[in-house]
């Protein structure tokens, strides 16, 4: 599996007659293995570069290839985790995981089983018949995981999916995808924001920089290995090497962010 | 046994006791009756109130007992050569008739506007145009194209009823999320799959809002259609009884078709709740 961005630019008409550069020259290999991470502030065109991954947004610059083969638009082969719950209101739990399924015609034996395993992997076991709207915000995100599973795509993308949790249940969640990460050796592209969670997750992290869109610098990192070893988050959270990035990359955001926009923004407010 | 798991036995016994039957408190009980049954009580009581004082003329407000005994008698002897059932059958036949082929034409139609902008560009001006004109103002053309007879009233029906569930099914298609059928196209949904599993389910709650809407129309629009040529109906009986100035049967005529159109909704509203138990809570 090698899902491939070239120069991948994404350009489009904005106010005044001035384009927008949502994605400026993004060069980006995603190879079976650890998750890779996007990490960047809002604007910075993570959510763009995993739009043109799963097919929803048109490059205007470069090429986005999946195994060698152009992407000219969704499909099985990259299962999608929104940021928003997208699940079915009219579905139950299991009929949401099994939703794919579905589709593919599966018969609904078959389809319970497997939706029954997933909701297991996701610790959901006991809400197979329960609606949507009667679960919290982060089960409904496990829902979601369990059914860009159900039809076993061989890539994983990610798109803030514990952005609306508190900070504890984002916690949790990111432990639960290390678990299954680790379990299933999914491969998985995950955007966030959150210089912590990025950290914790990725084995490797592209950190973007907005106005245009790009990658500013990339790290290779070990600390998702170590958690799926040992089990232990907050030795992880609290290492000093760990402590240290994250101060790191923080700076290098603000830096770059400040530098690029500031100015122009207090000049129009002004 | 020590004082400590005594104390913790009575107080496992108080637990367990039976709660003490507490004193009917009336002024609880009242005030947990919605406060439309009080204003309805109120309504009727100050109409009993007006017609037994003869303060208006029994001719422009019979009293509700007279009303009640003319209902009783409709409804056994008839009136205008039919019982009050016969009257009520007739027009709850051409309602849900014209209900059904205004559903089965204009939920499809709706959503096809929605998804398509060609279908959009061909139905839409003339929806529009014609949504906002009262039926009555359209009547005299259909009975010149359709004739006084039955077709006639239950296309004006229909017509009265389409417009509010395509408007309603189209504007369903627009409110689902654009997430959920990336999610489905993303889960190896075709085109066709991405239109019946998500948005024509996901636009069911516009969709039932359009059938809502749609019974008001229909029952409003029945009097109107039963203005001609009718001989049987719940519009006709009243007309027909203002004509004679039976005044008690035009109250009797009023207040059926309000039930029915009552019950109607309350059909819908429990469709609802069956099928889109999720409304407000998505």
């Amino acid at each position: 599996m090698t899902l491939a961005i070239e120069h991948g630019s994404v350009t489009y008409p904005g106010k005044d007659q001035a384009t927008v550069q949502a994605l400026a020259d993004v060069t980006l290999e995603i190879q079976e293995g650890g998750p890779v991470v996007a990490l960047g502030a809002s604007g910075c065109g993570k959510t763009s570069l995993l739009n043109v991954m799963a097919g929803f947004l048109p490059l205007t610059g470069g090429s986005a290839t999946f195994d060698g083969r152009p992407i000219t638009g969704p499909g099985r082969d990259r299962g999608v985790v929104f940021q928003k719950d997208t699940l079915y209101p009219w579905l139950n739990v299991r009929d949401n995981v099994a939703f794919g399924l579905r589709l593919q015609g599966l018969k609904a034996a078959a389809r319970h089983a497997r939706a029954a395993d997933l909701l297991e992997l996701v610790e959901l076991g006991d809400f197979a018949i329960a609606a949507p709207h009667q679960l919290s915000g982060g089960m409904r995100q496990r829902v979601g995981l369990a059914r860009a599973l159900a039809t076993d795509p061989k890539v994983l993308l990610m798109d803030e999916p514990f952005g609306a949790l508190d900070s504890l249940t984002r916690e949790s969640m990111q432990e639960l995808l290390v678990d299954i990460w680790a379990r299933t050796r999914k491969t998985i592209f995950f955007i966030t924001h959150a210089i912590e969670e990025a950290l914790f997750l990725g084995t490797e992290i592209v950190v973007m920089s907005p106005r245009p869109g790009r990658i500013v610098r990339r790290y290779s990192l070990d600390f998702v290995h170590r958690f799926a070893a040992d089990g232990d988050a907050a030795a992880v959270r609290s290492d000093p090497r760990f402590i240290a990035l994250r101060e790191e990359i923080r700076t290098l955001i603000h830096d770059t962010g400040r530098r690029r926009h500031d100015r122009p923004q207090l000049d129009r407010a002004a | 046994m020590t004082d400590l798991s005594l104390t913790a036995r009575r107080e496992a016994l108080h637990r367990d006791a039976p709660e003490a039957v507490a004193p009917i408190n009336l002024a609880a009980l009242l005030r947990r009756i919605p406060i439309g049954v009080y204003s309805s009580i109120g309504l009727i009581a100050g109409w009993a109130v007006v017609s037994e004082m003869h303060l208006v003329p029994a001719l422009f407000l019979p009293s509700p007992i007279t009303v009640l005994q003319q209902f009783i008698v409709v409804a056994t002897d008839g009136f205008s050569n039919a019982t009050l059932a016969q009257h009520a059958g007739t027009s709850l036949f051409r309602v849900l008739f014209a209900f059904a082929i205004a559903a089965s034409v204009g939920i499809p139609l709706g959503l096809a506007m929605g998804v398509n902008r060609w279908v959009r560009g061909v139905f839409d001006p003339p929806i529009s145009f014609y949504w906002p004109i009262p039926p009555l103002a359209y009547l005299p053309l259909i009975i010149i194209w359709l004739g006084i007879g039955e077709a006639a009233k239950i296309a004006l029906i229909t017509l009265a009823m389409l417009a509010p569930i395509v408007v309603n099914a189209q504007a369903g298609v627009r409110s689902v999320l654009e997430g959920r059928i990336q999610a489905a196209l993303s889960l190896g949904a075709s085109r066709r799959q991405v239109f019946f599993h998500v948005i024509a389910r996901g636009a069911l709650p516009e969709i039932l809002t359009g059938l809502r809407i749609a019974v008001g129309f229909g029952w409003g629009t029945l009097v109107a259609a039963e203005l001609v040529a009718a001989t049987r109906g719940l519009g006709f009986m009243t007309l027909s009884a203002a004509q004679f100035l039976v005044t008690e049967v035009v109250f009797v005529g009023i207040f059926s078709i309000a039930a029915l159109a009552m019950l109607c909704l309350a059909a819908i509203r429990l469709l609802e709740r069956l099928l889109t138990p999720w409304k407000g809570k998505d």
